[in-house]
């Protein structure tokens, strides 16, 4: 009984953590925020019936779609049948043709008509214009939301010309919304584009400190008035809250919010966390976002550093000491000519054919701890440069917390 | 790699070739007309009893931190799930462990990998047609199950697809019981791939967005790398997954996964007690590590008559003589594909170095190991000094008073600073062998023969005498010689490079090593050091 209520619990606060929708609504309320402005531009165009363009600028897990989905979904709910939304995105449609494509296809759908596969571009176009007009005659808004706004910018930009063109006219009555994680994506445009777009920006900041305090009460605390039982979500929202005051826990969150305060990673951090839950005892405990901290913390080269082999380790410790002798650059054979000097000077039980040598050139390659500095093809590996890709530091921390490391090499990477 | 092996590898093989490629098709055309019509059962494993969870664990030695973070994220029946990034090295259990994972819950998935779905298109149809359970045959034509060249047609097509298929998993009930929940899962293997691809610049971000651009609960994405996250880079950054790391497999692990399916394993361990510490000094890769040990092992029992003994400590120390001399060659060598006798000649010559040091000309392990003609082996002498030597030096070594020029020569390098020579060193090591038109190859190639067949004349004792008359008569520059260029080029002997932009003509260069050089010269009785330049 107890395992189901959990199971139910669990699947809760993960839905709620996939569903950018939920997290973002908390932020809604505040009259200065996001949402309440971009809600007033939206509907006042709408009531009004005119045009307008606007951008919404902020770094990746911001949740600028988030908000605007929210805005929308209220919008369709307060005036409904005066707004049809064409939602595009720069990743898949940044052709122009794919883009009128879709255009027409979502008008279609939303309009109840059929659609061609083969209409051309130009009549894709031409149906774009006449539906914007009729929209425009039936006091209908259309919403363009174009994400990924800095990939329509590229090329001839025929698409957006189009698009803001036809807003020129009386007649029209549309919203084009670019997204954009690019905070120069209107310097992007051309001039003729530039020219017809209203500069309206919105800048979407990761939130402060006491707002991701509220994220975490919305997120974690499970709601009193569901089908779960009473005294379970008086336990555990009681557990959450005494973790939530605990100092520990504010170390953690400060761990966080230092490499990266965005909504979406401190997301990814709850939900790493609330799968940590252990399904016999069934509360969250202080453990489960510590080790959800070190699943999300991870510091990739000092893993693979960590895996490394005792030659490979060599290969890279020859390649440290070339750069520390100001060799400008330096490919597989001066690696090989620096690792015979040190076996020669020092017989250790580490040398190996000049093959294997190769091979475990090619592991680091592989890697990614080291790589090509030129870009040709043509040559063989042992001739091409290369360069180590992490710092003398780190291979040093590499070194010094390898237990099975050897103590010359310490040594040789000191000197 | 026999203890790799393992029956649900083979049995994800035929699964996918089932639903997605058709080389069963093509043996068997009778057999692809009864193939059943693939339904949402086959999205899952197809077995009836699902893999225990003790099973799952034993399954993968060494990986059971990893599996049980896997398990966690994924979490209970139908809980959404945001993308997954598993990574780590190759030869991890990356792609096994996640299989296995879904083989033990049970769950619908798809897989594809970027391997042998070489690019978008074939990514995108792969996905398509494992959802919409097509199959490619011969009444379709082997054609996919929609056509999608763009990106917008995939996600639109995606989605239809798995709204299809969730609505289906949903709605009926017959598959209760070998289906578990209503999550499609999608994963991506081998997606460090991906980055190669063209438009990569605008498929990874597509990939790592899909969840956010499909918006669908019910979808969960895998991810599989062998590279982590931070060498995946684009203009305007990526939504980062949920990392999961895969680290190389320790000594012990390693050790369990050597003692699985052994038929006696106190034999085995003996021999790991001895082999798998020097190993993993050089790599700790499981799939290096197996073709290495399993020559050793065999080598290991060949002294013994019973393999089902257990040995102490004194045979332990028996066994381990025997072996001692094997391992150090088997250190320094790489994907030994030569047979026994090879091996065991390459021991004995490295016992008897000593005594072989002087008449190194008569040793047989010093010959190559494959079979060339003549005039092949004169063409690969000709490349690789046309490589090594300075073009502006062909005619001192190559005119008719060969011998006093070399001479010369030597005197004038020997005149050089130290200070040059190493830099000229310096700069053979950077630039590697150098390139060198056709003509001077050919010109090189007829000096080198013609000079030989002079000094063949003379010296009446020679064997190859009768072979090399028919090889190099009056127009040795006939088609033929053409012929083996190109075939020496296809057996990478020497490579096509860039044309020359002054000469406009193809430019070649050799692969050769010295030491094959110089074994390949003796074999024809060739007097290689008196033709290479020497800095």
């Amino acid at each position: 009984m107890f395992q189901k209520t959990l199971e139910e619990a669990l699947l809760l606060l993960r839905k709620r953590l996939c569903d950018p929708d939920f997290i973002f609504s908390v932020f809604s309320d505040s009259p200065d925020s996001n949402y309440s402005k971009l809600k007033f531009i939206l509907a006042s165009s709408v009531t009004e019936a005119c045009n307008n363009s606007v951008l919404l600028l902020g770094p990746r897990g911001c949740g600028k779609i988030a908000v605007l989905d929210l805005v929308l979904q209220d919008l369709l709910k307060e005036y409904p049948d005066m707004i049809s939304v064409i939602k595009l995105n720069g990743l898949l449609h940044c052709d122009d043709n794919c883009a009128l494509k879709e255009i027409a296809r979502q008008l279609c759908i939303e309009h109840e008509l059929m659609f061609s596969k083969m209409a051309s571009s130009d009549d894709n176009t031409e149906f774009m214009i006449a539906m914007l007009r009729e929209c425009g005659l039936a006091h209908k808004t259309v919403v363009f939301v174009l994400d990924e706004f800095d990939l329509f910018a590229q090329g001839k930009q025929r698409l957006l010309y189009s698009l803001l063109d036809a807003m020129q006219s009386v007649s029209s009555q549309a919203v084009v919304i670019g997204v954009s994680c690019r905070l120069d994506a209107d310097q992007l445009l051309e001039k003729r584009v530039r020219s017809r777009f209203s500069h309206r920006k919105i800048l979407f900041l990761p939130p402060e400190k006491d707002d991701l305090q509220r994220l975490l009460k919305h997120i974690l605390l499970l709601p009193i008035d569901s089908s779960l039982p009473q005294d379970f979500v008086t336990g555990f929202n009681s557990r959450v809250s005494n973790i939530l005051a605990d100092k520990r826990f504010n170390e953690i969150t400060d761990k966080i919010i230092e490499s990266d305060s965005t909504v979406s990673n401190f997301v990814r951090f709850l939900f790493s966390a609330v799968s940590c839950i252990d399904l016999k005892s069934g509360y969250m405990t202080l453990e489960n976002f510590k080790s959800a901290l070190s699943t999300i913390h991870r510091q990739p080269k000092l893993d693979c550093l960590k895996d490394c082999s005792i030659l490979e380790l060599y290969i890279m410790v020859c390649m440290k000491r070339l750069e520390v002798k100001e060799q400008t650059s330096y490919n597989f054979n001066s690696v090989m000519k620096e690792y015979t000097i040190i076996q020669d000077s020092s017989q250790t039980v580490d040398n190996y054919s000049r093959n294997v040598c190769l091979r475990a050139f090619e592991h680091l390659l592989d890697r990614q701890l080291i790589q090509f500095a030129d870009r040709g093809h043509n040559q063989f590996i042992e001739f091409r440069p290369v360069k180590l890709l992490m710092s003398h530091f780190q291979l040093h921390q590499a070194l010094k917390s390898n237990r099975s490391c050897p103590p010359i090499l310490l040594k040789l990477m000191e000197k | 790699m026999s203890k790799e092996e393992n029956p649900q590898v083979t049995r994800r093989t035929t699964r996918l070739s089932s639903s997605s490629s058709t080389p069963n098709a093509i043996e068997s055309p009778t057999k692809s007309i009864n193939l059943p019509p693939l339904t949402l059962r086959n999205l899952v494993f197809e077995e009836k009893e699902p893999l225990t969870f003790d099973g799952l664990i034993s399954s993968l030695p060494g990986r059971r931190n990893q599996i049980l973070e896997i398990l966690r994220l994924l979490g209970p029946v139908n809980c959404p799930l945001s993308p997954l990034f598993v990574y780590g090295g190759a030869s991890t259990g990356k792609t096994s462990t996640v299989l296995q994972v879904f083989r033990h819950l049970n769950r619908p998935f798809v897989y594809s990998s970027c391997r042998t779905c070489y690019n978008a298109r074939q990514l995108f149809d792969n996905i398509l047609n494992q959802l919409l359970l097509h199959r490619k045959s011969e009444k379709n034509g082997y054609s996919s199950a929609k056509k999608c060249e763009k990106q917008a047609d995939f996600v639109n097509y995606l989605k239809e697809a798995l709204i299809g298929v969730v609505d289906g998993l949903k709605g009926s009930k017959k598959f209760e019981g070998c289906v578990n929940g209503n999550m499609v899962y999608l994963i991506f293997d081998s997606l460090e791939l991906v980055r190669d691809w063209d438009k990569s610049g605008t498929i990874l971000p597509l990939l790592f967005k899909l969840h956010d651009i499909l918006k669908f609960p019910d979808l969960g994405l895998v991810f599989i790398s062998s590279s982590s996250f931070d060498t995946y880079d684009s203009d305007t950054g990526l939504v980062d997954p949920i990392p999961v790391y895969f680290p190389d497999y320790t000594e012990d692990g390693l050790r369990q996964i050597f003692l699985r399916n052994e038929s006696n394993p106190k034999l085995r361990s003996a021999f790991l007690d001895v082999v798998l510490k020097p190993f993993c000094r050089v790599t700790r890769r499981l799939d290096e590590l197996s073709t290495a040990l399993a020559p050793l092992f065999t080598k290991y029992c060949e002294p013994l008559e019973d393999l089902d003994i257990i040995p102490n400590e004194e045979m332990k120390r028996k066994l381990f003589d025997c072996l001692k001399p094997h391992i150090g060659p088997a250190l320094n060598g790489i994907f030994r594909v030569t047979s026994q006798s090879s091996v065991e000649a390459g021991v004995k010559n490295n016992l008897k170095r000593k005594n072989t040091l002087k008449f190194f000309g008569n040793d047989s392990v010093e010959d190559i190991d494959f079979h060339m003609s003549t005039s092949a082996k004169y063409l690969l002498i000709s490349a690789f000094l046309a490589s090594r030597n300075p073009a502006t030096l062909d005619a001192s070594f190559f005119d008719s008073t060969g011998g006093s020029a070399n001479q010369k020569r030597k005197r004038k390098s020997s005149e050089k600073s130290r200070d040059l020579k190493e830099a000229s060193e310096q700069e053979l090591f950077m630039k590697g062998p150098g390139t060198f038109p056709l003509e001077r190859l050919l010109a090189i190639y007829q000096c080198i023969s013609s000079s030989e067949e002079y000094s063949l004349e003379n010296d009446e004792d020679s064997k190859e005498n009768t072979g090399l008359d028919g090889d190099f008569g009056e127009n040795s520059l006939m088609s033929n010689i053409l012929l083996q260029v190109s075939s020496l080029c296809s057996a990478s002997f020497i490579t096509k490079g860039g044309s020359c932009p002054l000469e406009g003509s193809t430019r070649y260069r050799s692969t050769v090593s010295e030491d094959m050089a110089l074994k390949v010269a003796r074999s024809l009785k060739f007097p290689l050091s008196k033709y290479l330049y020497r800095r």
